[in-house]
């Protein structure tokens, strides 16, 4: 890698003003992001606070509680000895029961605390620490840095002497840090839950961690009351600080000497950390990021199969053959031949054969016979419909004459 | 007295990766189009050869035909009787559900690729599988399909089994791909070999997956009963066509 990114350091007064341009990056920088390593390292480190509780031992076995045993009707648990109160015979002891011992109390040896491995720990920092130099991650994770005029913001060592919160907020200001302190205030919140009445009120954001390094630097006086600001010296760079949460990219500022100072810390790529005695920070998998570049290299087109052809054997849907001349075609090309010789065949029966000639003389006179004979037949039904009718007629009048009469 | 500055040529040059890949997609195209063109010209000479077939075919069919009525014509003209050659050709239909099956027939109707009530196969005449549809024959009833009974099998309920799995055969492809390699190229081919027993059978049946026929338009007789029995079940010998008319 010839080129090397390089960073601006600012004047502490005047955020438009550089006083050292084109600092190399420090190699953590370059670190791949591991968000895998940091979410791990996060969830066991944060339990390393932890301090110790319990529940009472004797919470809920205060009793001289025994079992009724069987055949009075009454469920086996361990009941209250006694008379004279509400409580005898009440059930005891079980997890289950009012005033029960709760199940598995919690005992104060329980493990509270994990063991990391080293490499792991300090692999998550320097991951933790190149996150903080992505402006995507930083804005992912939630900080109102549109303002910055750089990420990662290098600035001289002067505010390491400030004294008052003024020149603390004032700095913060002047370089667009200070939305994000705003947005901690806005956003502080009671917590929800019984933590607020042991000691917990409040939610309260993350600002921008202000990170230095000389050892009697008055900084963190000045910084200390502006809501949501941390401090730390980069030689105690902690990952609960750098990736709250497990969540990467907090907003840092560096000083210019702690900026310095990192390549000894965390060492470079060319040789290993000094402090950290023989750590090597992490190689990444690929170092060239084209993948366009490398996909299209002559290289590996040479080695690539042709592209299959997603090519279906049959039709999607089946059609009948008997029916369908198209799909009959499709499989049968004689088929077609087949049909016009069965059409050319009734042609050809049917070609000898005289049309009959409509006789109209013939017609005429058929005709009339029949509509002789009709009428003729048309008197005898008349003449029988008639008559049944009369029949009718008489046998319901003798009916309605008898219906009268009674 | 500032001079100006010489204006940087800056020649139009297109990204590496865009040239690559525009020569690599042309000959692709290239490939592509001539394989195209290669196989518009061999399915002609194909769809040709298809035709050839069938004509052929049809006459062969004519004249077995045409042959069966003058031996039979003969033999009546000098007073004897023609019996033609027993049929080398069965259909099986299962007419029984898959419930209470007795193991040994079970295996036996597998066997036969009657795995459901109502599938039919076409099972070659030999001394194995007539012993094997003896075993079965209460649950099935089978007889000599005629030509017309195969051909309209075959095209409307003619399925393959390519890979295990069920494919329509909607074109000659499905055919080509599986029995190019015995010589059977169109469904006509597929038809003719099945028809006449060829050599190749074995292979154009197993093609074959078994055929899904509907239960018939008008009801069996009785399945309890044998056909010889006014029933349903065993030999129906050449009123099978009847049958499967109503089932296709």
């Amino acid at each position: 890698m010839t080129s090397v990114p390089l960073v601006s350091v600012f004047s502490a007064d005047d955020s438009s003003k550089v006083t050292a341009k084109h600092i190399p990056l420090p190699a953590v920088f370059q670190t791949p992001i591991r968000p895998d390593i940091v979410s791990f390292v996060h969830t066991n480190i944060a339990k390393n606070r932890r301090q110790a509780h319990a529940v009472n031992p004797q919470a809920g076995m205060q009793h001289s509680a025994e079992s009724w045993g069987t055949g009075r009707a009454v469920a086996r648990i361990p009941r209250v000895s006694g008379s004279g109160t509400h409580r005898s015979g009440q059930a005891a002891f079980g997890n289950q029961c009012r005033k029960g011992r709760m199940s598995l109390p919690i005992k104060v040896w329980r493990r509270w605390h994990r063991r990391v491995n080293i490499k792991q720990k300090r692999h998550a920092a320097a991951t933790a620490v190149a996150a903080t130099g992505i402006v995507p991650l930083v804005l992912a994770r939630g900080h109102r840095i549109s303002q910055v005029p750089q990420i990662p913001l290098v600035v001289e060592d002067k505010i390491e002497s400030y004294e008052k919160t003024t020149d603390a907020l004032n700095f913060l200001k002047r370089f667009g840090a200070f939305e994000d302190v705003q947005k901690v205030v806005s956003t502080k919140v009671v917590r929800a839950g019984i933590s607020k009445q042991r000691g917990k009120k409040y939610r309260v954001r993350k600002g921008p961690l202000v990170v230095y390094f000389n050892e009697n630097a008055k900084l963190l006086k000045a910084f200390r009351n502006v809501p949501g600001v941390e401090v730390v010296n980069v030689t105690r760079l902690n990952l609960l600080q750098l990736a709250p949460g497990g969540q990467l990219g907090r907003f840092v500022i560096w000083t210019q000497s702690a900026f310095a100072h990192l390549d000894k810390l965390f060492g470079t790529y060319r040789y290993t950390s000094i402090i950290k005695d023989g750590y090597q920070l992490l190689r990444p998998l690929i170092t060239n990021p084209d993948l366009a570049r490398i996909i299209n290299s002559n290289q590996v087109q040479e080695k690539v199969q042709p592209a299959k052809t997603t090519k279906v054997l049959h039709e999607v849907q089946k059609k009948n053959p008997l029916k369908n001349s198209k799909a009959m075609d499709r499989l049968n090309p004689y088929a077609k031949k087949q049909r016009a010789a069965a059409v050319a065949a009734i042609k050809a029966n049917t070609k000898g054969t005289k049309k009959i000639k409509k006789n109209k003389a013939l017609k005429k006179a058929s005709r009339a016979a029949y509509n002789k004979v009709a009428a003729s037949l048309n008197d005898a039904t008349k003449a029988a419909v008639q008559e049944e009718q009369d029949i009718k007629v008489k046998y319901f009048s003798v009916q309605k004459g008898a219906a009268q009469t009674e | 007295m500032s001079q100006k500055k010489p204006q940087m040529q800056v020649e139009q040059k297109v990204p590496e990766n865009i040239v690559k890949k525009t020569a690599r997609d042309t000959k692709l195209r290239e490939a592509v189009a001539k394989r195209r063109t290669e196989r518009l010209a061999a399915n002609k000479t194909r769809r040709a050869q298809w035709d050839k077939n069938a004509q052929a075919y049809e006459n062969e069919y004519k004249a077995a035909d045409k042959s069966l009525i003058d031996n039979i014509r003969k033999a009546k003209s000098e007073g004897g009787f023609y019996v033609p050659a027993e049929s080398k050709l069965i259909l099986v239909v299962r007419i029984r559900g898959i419930n209470t099956l007795n193991p040994q027939v079970r295996q036996t109707l597998r066997l036969l690729k009657l795995r459901q009530l109502h599938n039919a196969a076409f099972v070659r005449v030999n001394k194995a599988t007539i012993e094997m549809i003896r075993k079965v024959e209460p649950y099935v009833t089978y007889g000599y399909p005629s030509r017309a009974v195969i051909k309209n099998l075959i095209y409307k309920r003619g399925y393959a089994k390519i890979n295990g799995q069920r494919i329509p055969i909607t074109n000659n492809n499905v055919i080509e791909q599986q029995l190019g390699k015995v010589g059977i190229h169109s469904i006509e081919d597929l038809i003719h070999e099945i028809v006449t027993v060829g050599p190749n059978f074995k292979e154009a049946n197993r093609f074959l997956w078994a055929f899904k026929l509907r239960g018939p338009r008008g009801g069996f007789i009785a399945k309890r009963k044998s056909f010889i029995n006014q029933g349903d079940w065993g030999n129906r010998e050449d009123l099978i066509n009847d049958l499967v008319k109503r089932m296709i």
